[in-house]
């Protein structure tokens, strides 16, 4: 866990680094929130569906997004894209269960970074595994910006694996998978998958996860964040 | 005024009167007129009493069969009379102290079983399908003359009217309705005959006139009776004489008894010796209803005299050749549109002409003489609207009680008692409903495709009575031995027989359904007598051979034979 | 977005009733409405925002709903929801929720719910359902001992005594001489400044050596406790006794109402039914019963203003009526001598269906175990006219239709009662099943049990199965019908032009007791009480579980209804009644009385249909 002030000073830093004043402002604002209450900052939990696991040379497929306010999942907020990609899907449709025709009427890499840009600003992101997701993003929205664009996000599958540590619990496979983590906590199980219903499982992951290590206290966004 | 508006006119009104009669009692302060110490008085319940019981088969076969059959008619006269006197004198009063309501309850309670009970909802549900049929088809004959279709689309109105009657209209069962419908039947029976009857013989009864001397045009009298005329007429056109039978005297006794005993196991009108509270009153008010039938069935003979001679004289025009057909009376044409008359002029003369035998040109429905009597007879138009309006009353009233069983023995008896015991108050109430409308449907299904006339479809009903419940009744009150056993057998037994023989003949072999092929000469109206005695043959047999009665329902059967404080003995 | 994005919550909301009555579309908009919210155990209630209301879906774990006073009213799991009760009546949240087990939780806003339920009638309807249900399982719980619930305006003595601050001690003391009283309030610019007892004017006055032009304010009790009108009894008591005092100004906006004495307190407990019964059993007199019998409308009102469930009501009233015809017959019996022979006083009609309300009349008789001779009618006699004009000085007037133990014509042997019956059995007529309604639902309130059993007994015996007299008895109890004309609008009764209102009384509970009166000889059940009636019949399997529970529901609102409508009526100085203005009901509760009526229009049916065959 990263201590606040380090964070700030981070976060500090790329802001000044920031060429444009969109990109600055995105930075100052999460500065701002990471010492609130989880369960009262402004969180977006997000999922990707992608071609495969390398950002360098697979590519994003959907974007799932739901906002978390003062501690409650928006659904009317959620929103889900389908993003265009060259070539086909290929084998992974396997995993994400998207086929080539699912795309066409999906928007393009360059406009769904500039959606994603404009829904994330002031806000957390959360993710399950969150460093696969971030570094598709990253790659798509330094495009976007034209410059280095660095993300911070809450990863719920990093906070479950720390807490199962700390009970000296042997890590089975598969244990810290989305599915698996919620059926800790007693949360319904999600027949369907898609990015949306996946960010919507994260979110509600990290609420049951909040109120397990905080036992009722504040937990801030700091002390959860990756 | 046309005949058509002045129908939709009269019967309007009937029926305005009978949702008006509903409205106001139901609205109007019935807690005080019970508290005036009224309740329904003798004369009218006798009134309503007899409302039910005059079908449409009453009403608009009865006179039409004793105007084609002539004698061999008046058994269903007899038969008729003698059940509604057997009933009201040698069984309501018993089944009364036992303070059943319905007979399936008598015979489940008496033989202390559950399957009674139910064979006995099924017999009942039979019968009242088989008897509901022909009030159908009578609808429907009405509806299709006077709104000029023909008789199938007649029955498809005639089902709605019944159904927004019995099933939607929350008019039925009332005493007040049923009284004004009483008055509105006999009043439409006798207008028509009482003119006729003045016509032909000038005296205004026309159960007096029917043994008098006609008249001609200019009221002298003629010196030839309407009996003898009519002998005269039917032994010329090769019928056989009016005033005597074609059925042998067997079939005669046994359609009577089959009649007879099968009115007295009917259950919907049982019912109406147990809505008068005082056993004293429900005397009276049955001989009420006696009074007032009688007016109906005496003037059916001489009505149905009087039509025949008539018809007969405007058909064959008084050289009794035949008229031209262009020149043929209206209500001829008139009910060719409904294909209740067909003329088919086989010896290509134009003219029509009826009589027995291969000269015979017109097929002539029996079901229609009494709607056709008036125009026959030149009345004037509302009087011919009149007898609609009276048709109707008579299927309604009857139909709406027939209903009422079926519905409430499907819903209370059969699903409520044995299959789903545990049933809502509403689904209950919508399977009765449910059950009214298929009862509907069926009979209408019936009345389009009917296996016999009016009153022959009515007679099997009667004859199915007869041969299932009349004897479980009569055992029940009358023998102290009588077991389950044995009346479960008899009745099932007595049932399966007397259906199975009017199946064969009438549905299955129906070109064999004359005496030569009958069993012991018996017509399928009449097996219901047979089907009787077997019966009570097969029930005392297996009553013999199996478990005795318990003392308990011994006790039962002997303090209802032997009255002991049974109502009215002396008021506080 | 495409809602089948949202799969797996739509399919969960979809197989929720009342959702499932919810069009395509319309369940989609719902859907996307929600939020979603994870309530964890560690926080142990749902912190329920008073100023944001919302529907909560429970989606997993478990919860309790606990009044504020901490009683169980329901308890929750997957597909159950709260929040609903201050949604539908705007008021303020007083239920808490508490958290069992961790859980998620959807939470749908107030303007999709009011949506929804224009939407679908079903939707609409079953949250009121929810609603009533869990109002009238509060009040069941609410009513327990009296004296921790009764309000203060109960007890409290109305036109308080007061007087100016700047008043003498000398003129405060002869105010108070005057109204004796123990007490006067202190008021400074219509204000209340303080109190001055007895005690104060011995303490601070006399003992400290003053004279009498002391002012007022120089001798009061400053800034004395007070409480609101509406306080419970018990929140006075608790007061007075921690604050050693006897005397409590009531105070509604700022405005001095009454004043409440720790003797008020005392002579309201003693209207507590068991005392009061206890009381009956010492008196050894009639005018001290009848002095007695004064506490009762007391003891009515403080049930009222109780909340006390309508049933309790009537069972309560009951059992003092008895206690004092009890007490009556004991006492005239000592002077008069033993009984020459057993005899049960049997109670008829509400008495004996034990739900009395205010100011009933007698209906009784006198079973006697067999044909008395002379001397012993003469005893009966002179017994009968002794209990009944007692009752009737009690404020039980005498029955207008004199059924009345002390008219012979009630006071027979066990042969004539039991002919008496059966002749009513046999012969229905209207006259006679009149009399059923009243006879039948009878009780014996003095004598042996044996003697009364085999009575009711033979009773039953006749009436069970005898299908004839009970169709009369369901047709007498078909001509009224509940208040409920076309499209379900109330019918209100007219009186003239003058507008009556809806009888809660003939046209609802009589035709509940008529219901379950019919269905309850039908079956041979000796029970005599309404509601006792519906649940035997429902426990032998005669009436549908579902039937019977809403009847007994029904039974308890309308009368509920009617009693808090006699309440408001009293309150303001208007003649008592059963007539209910619904101009005067919220528009929840009169879609409820609506409902209960309707419950009542479909068991009417019911009977119809069962026992005279028709519909």
């Amino acid at each position: 866990m990263l201590s606040l002030n380090l964070l700030k000073v981070r976060l500090f830093w790329r802001a000044l680094r920031a060429k444009s004043e969109r990109l600055k402002a995105y930075y100052l604002a999460q500065k701002a929130i990471l010492a609130t209450n989880v369960m009262e900052a402004p969180l977006l939990a997000i999922d990707l569906e992608m071609t495969g696991l390398d950002a360098q040379f697979d590519q994003i497929l959907s974007i799932g997004i739901v906002p978390i306010e003062n501690g409650r999942l928006i659904l009317s907020k959620a929103e889900h894209k389908l993003v265009k990609i060259e070539g086909s899907v290929g084998q992974s449709a396997a995993i994400h269960g998207i086929l080539d025709h699912h795309l066409d009427g999906a928007v393009s890499p360059e406009v769904a970074m500039a959606w994603f840009a404009d829904k994330c600003h002031g806000q957390i992101l959360v993710a399950h595994h969150s460093p696969l997701d971030l570094a598709f993003l990253q790659k798509g929205l330094s495009v976007h910006f034209h410059q280095t664009v660095k993300l911070m996000a809450i990863d719920t599958l990093g906070l479950e694996k720390r807490r199962l540590m700390r009970q000296h619990e042997v890590l089975k496979e598969g244990a810290l998978r989305l599915g698996a983590s919620r059926e800790r906590y007693g949360l319904p199980v999600y027949a369907a998958h898609n990015a949306l219903i996946d960010a919507i499982a994260c979110g509600e992951l990290l609420l049951a996860q909040i109120s397990a290590i905080g036992q009722g206290d504040k937990v801030s966004v700091a002390e959860v964040l990756s | 005024m046309d005949v058509q508006t002045l129908t939709y006119l009269i019967v309007g009104v009937t029926f305005a009167l009978y949702i008006g009669i509903a409205i106001w009692s139901r609205a109007g302060s019935t807690k005080e007129f019970y508290v005036a110490g009224g309740g329904v008085h003798p004369v009218m319940n006798g009134m309503a009493t007899a409302a039910d019981w005059m079908s449409a088969a009453s009403f608009i076969s009865l006179a039409g069969i004793v105007s084609f059959t002539g004698y061999d008619g008046s058994v269903y006269l007899m038969g008729w009379t003698g059940g509604y006197v057997l009933l009201a004198l040698c069984m309501a009063p018993y089944l009364r102290k036992f303070g059943k309501f319905t007979v399936p309850d008598f015979i489940g309670d008496r033989y202390y079983s559950q399957a009674a009970r139910t064979v006995a909802v099924i017999c009942a549900i039979f019968i009242c399908f088989t008897y509901i049929a022909g009030q159908m088809r009578g609808v429907g004959v009405v509806f299709s003359r006077f709104l000029e279709v023909d008789v199938e689309t007649g029955v498809y109105i005639g089902m709605a009217v019944v159904f927004f009657y019995a099933v939607l209209g929350g008019m039925k069962g009332i005493t007040y309705t049923q009284v004004a419908q009483y008055c509105v039947l006999i009043f439409a029976f006798m207008v028509p005959a009482i003119f006729i009857s003045v016509m032909m013989t000038g005296h205004v009864l026309p159960q007096i006139g029917f043994g008098a001397e006609l008249i001609d045009a200019a009221g002298n009298g003629t010196g030839v009776y309407l009996l003898d005329k009519l002998d005269g007429l039917s032994a010329e056109l090769g019928f056989s004489q009016y005033t005597e039978g074609s059925k042998s005297m067997i079939d005669v006794f046994f359609i009577t008894g089959a009649l007879m005993f099968g009115t007295a196991g009917l259950p919907h009108v049982i019912v109406r010796f147990f809505t008068v509270p005082r056993v004293k009153d429900a005397r009276i008010s049955a001989g009420w209803a006696l009074v007032f039938i009688a007016i109906m069935y005496t003037t059916i003979p001489a009505l149905a005299a009087f039509s025949r001679v008539n018809m007969i004289e405007t058909i064959n025009g008084p050289e009794s050749t035949g008229v031209a057909y262009e020149t043929a009376p209206e209500w001829i044409k008139n009910w060719e549109k409904t294909g209740l008359i067909t003329w088919d002029d086989k010896n290509d003369d134009g003219k029509i002409y009826y009589a027995k035998g291969p000269t015979n040109e017109m097929k002539i429905d029996r079901d229609i003489m009494v709607l056709a009597t008036p125009e026959i007879a030149n009345l004037p138009a509302w009087v011919i609207a009149l007898v609609a309006a009276g048709g109707l009353a008579a299927a309604l009233s009857t139909s709406a009680g027939l209903l009422l069983v079926i519905s409430t023995s499907v819903s209370h008896d059969l699903l409520k008692k044995n299959l789903m015991p545990d049933i809502s108050d509403k689904k209950e109430l919508m399977f009765a409903r449910i059950a009214a409308a298929l009862g509907i449907v069926m009979a209408g299904y019936f009345g389009i495709n009917p296996p016999g006339f009016v009153a022959a479809v009515v007679a099997i009903a009667f004859g199915l009575a007869a041969s299932s419940l009349f004897p479980a009744i009569i055992m029940g009150i009358f023998s102290k031995t009588m077991n389950k056993e044995g009346a479960i057998s008899g009745m099932v037994i007595g049932l399966l027989f007397t259906a199975s023989y009017i199946v064969f003949f009438k549905f299955m072999n129906p070109e064999i359904n004359n005496a030569d092929h009958w069993f012991m000469g018996i017509s399928p109206e009449g097996i219901g007598m047979l089907g009787m005695l077997v019966n009570f043959g097969v029930a005392f047999s297996v009553s013999k051979f199996t478990t005795a009665v318990p003392d308990d329902v011994v006790a039962m059967v002997e303090s209802i034979r032997f009255p002991k404080g049974s109502g009215e003995a002396h008021d506080h | 977005m495409d809602t089948s994005e949202l799969q797996p919550i739509t399919d969960f909301i979809q197989g929720l009733v009342p959702f499932d009555s919810l069009s395509h579309s319309t369940l989609a908009r719902c859907c996307k409405s929600l939020s979603v919210g994870y309530y964890s155990k560690a926080s142990t209630f749902v912190p329920l925002d008073e100023t944001d209301p919302q529907l909560y879906i429970v989606r997993s774990g478990a919860f309790e709903v606990r009044s504020d006073d901490g009683e169980l009213l329901d308890r929750l799991g997957e597909g159950d929801y709260f929040g609903f009760p201050s949604l539908l009546s705007g008021e303020k949240v007083s239920n808490r929720v508490r958290i069992l087990e961790d859980g998620l939780v959807y939470h749908l806003d107030p303007d999709t719910f009011d949506y929804l339920r224009v939407e679908s009638r079903q939707f609409d309807r079953f949250f009121n359902r929810a609603f009533a249900k869990r109002l009238r399982h509060q009040a069941r719980f609410k009513a327990k001992e009296l004296t921790t619930t009764s309000r203060v305006s109960a007890l409290m003595s109305n036109n308080p005594l007061i007087i100016d601050v700047n008043a003498s001690v000398c003129e405060a003391a002869r105010k108070m001489r005057e109204r004796r009283v123990s007490s006067v309030l202190v008021i400074d610019n219509h204000k209340l400044c303080g109190i001055l007892t007895d005690r104060d004017l011995r303490n601070r006055v006399l003992a400290e050596g003053q004279d009498g032009s002391l002012p007022v304010h120089q001798a009061m009790t400053t800034q004395p406790k007070v409480l609101s009108s509406n306080a419970l009894v018990f929140e006075a008591m608790l007061l007075m006794s921690e604050h050693g005092i006897h005397h409590l100004p009531i105070v509604d906006d700022e405005r001095a109402v009454g004043v409440l004495t720790s003797t008020d307190i005392l002579r309201g407990q003693s209207s507590q039914p068991l005392l009061l019964i206890g009381e009956i059993e010492r008196q050894s007199n009639l005018d001290s019963l009848i002095s007695v019998s004064k506490q009762i409308p007391l003891l009515l009102q403080n049930l009222i203003s109780a909340d006390a469930r309508a049933e309790e009501i009537g069972r309560v009233l009951t059992s003092v009526t008895d206690a004092l015809t009890r007490r009556l017959i004991i006492l005239n019996q000592a002077l008069l001598g033993e009984a020459p022979m057993a005899f049960c006083w049997l109670a008829f009609g509400s008495q004996g269906r034990q739900d009395q309300a205010a100011c009933s009349d007698q209906d009784n008789g006198l079973l006697l175990a067999h044909e008395p001779d002379e001397a012993a009618s003469g005893y009966f006699e002179a017994l009968t006219k002794a209990v009944c004009s007692g009752l009737d000085q009690c404020g039980y007037i005498y029955c207008p239709g004199d059924i009345m133990a002390q008219n012979p014509k009630w006071r027979m042997s066990l042969s004539q009662w039991q002919s008496k019956f059966a002749r009513w059995v046999d012969t229905p007529e209207p006259k006679a099943l009149m009399h059923a309604s009243i006879f039948f639902d009878m009780r014996s309130v003095f004598g042996p049990s044996s003697l009364f059993d085999s009575l009711q007994d033979k009773v039953l015996a006749n009436t069970k199965g005898n299908d004839i007299f009970l169709a009369g008895m369901a047709n007498n109890s078909l001509v009224e019908s509940p208040p409920l004309g076309f499209f379900k609008k109330f019918v209100l009764e007219r009186d003239g032009s003058e507008v009556k209102g809806i009888d809660l009384k003939h046209k609802g509970n009589a035709l509940i007791n008529d219901i379950a009166r019919v269905y309850a000889l039908s079956a041979g059940i000796k029970e005599v009480n309404t509601a006792k009636r519906i649940r035997a019949l429902m426990e032998q399997d005669i009436i549908n579980r579902k039937d019977a529970l809403n009847l007994v529901d029904a039974h308890e609102f309308i009368a509920h209804m009617r009693l808090s409508n006699q309440g408001y009526q009293y309150t303001h100085a208007l003649p008592i009644s059963n007539y209910l203005q619904p101009k005067h009901l919220s528009s929840l509760v009169r879609h409820q009385l609506r409902d209960a009526f309707k419950v009542v229009h479909d068991a009417q049916s019911g009977i119809k249909l069962k026992f005279t065959r028709s519909f």
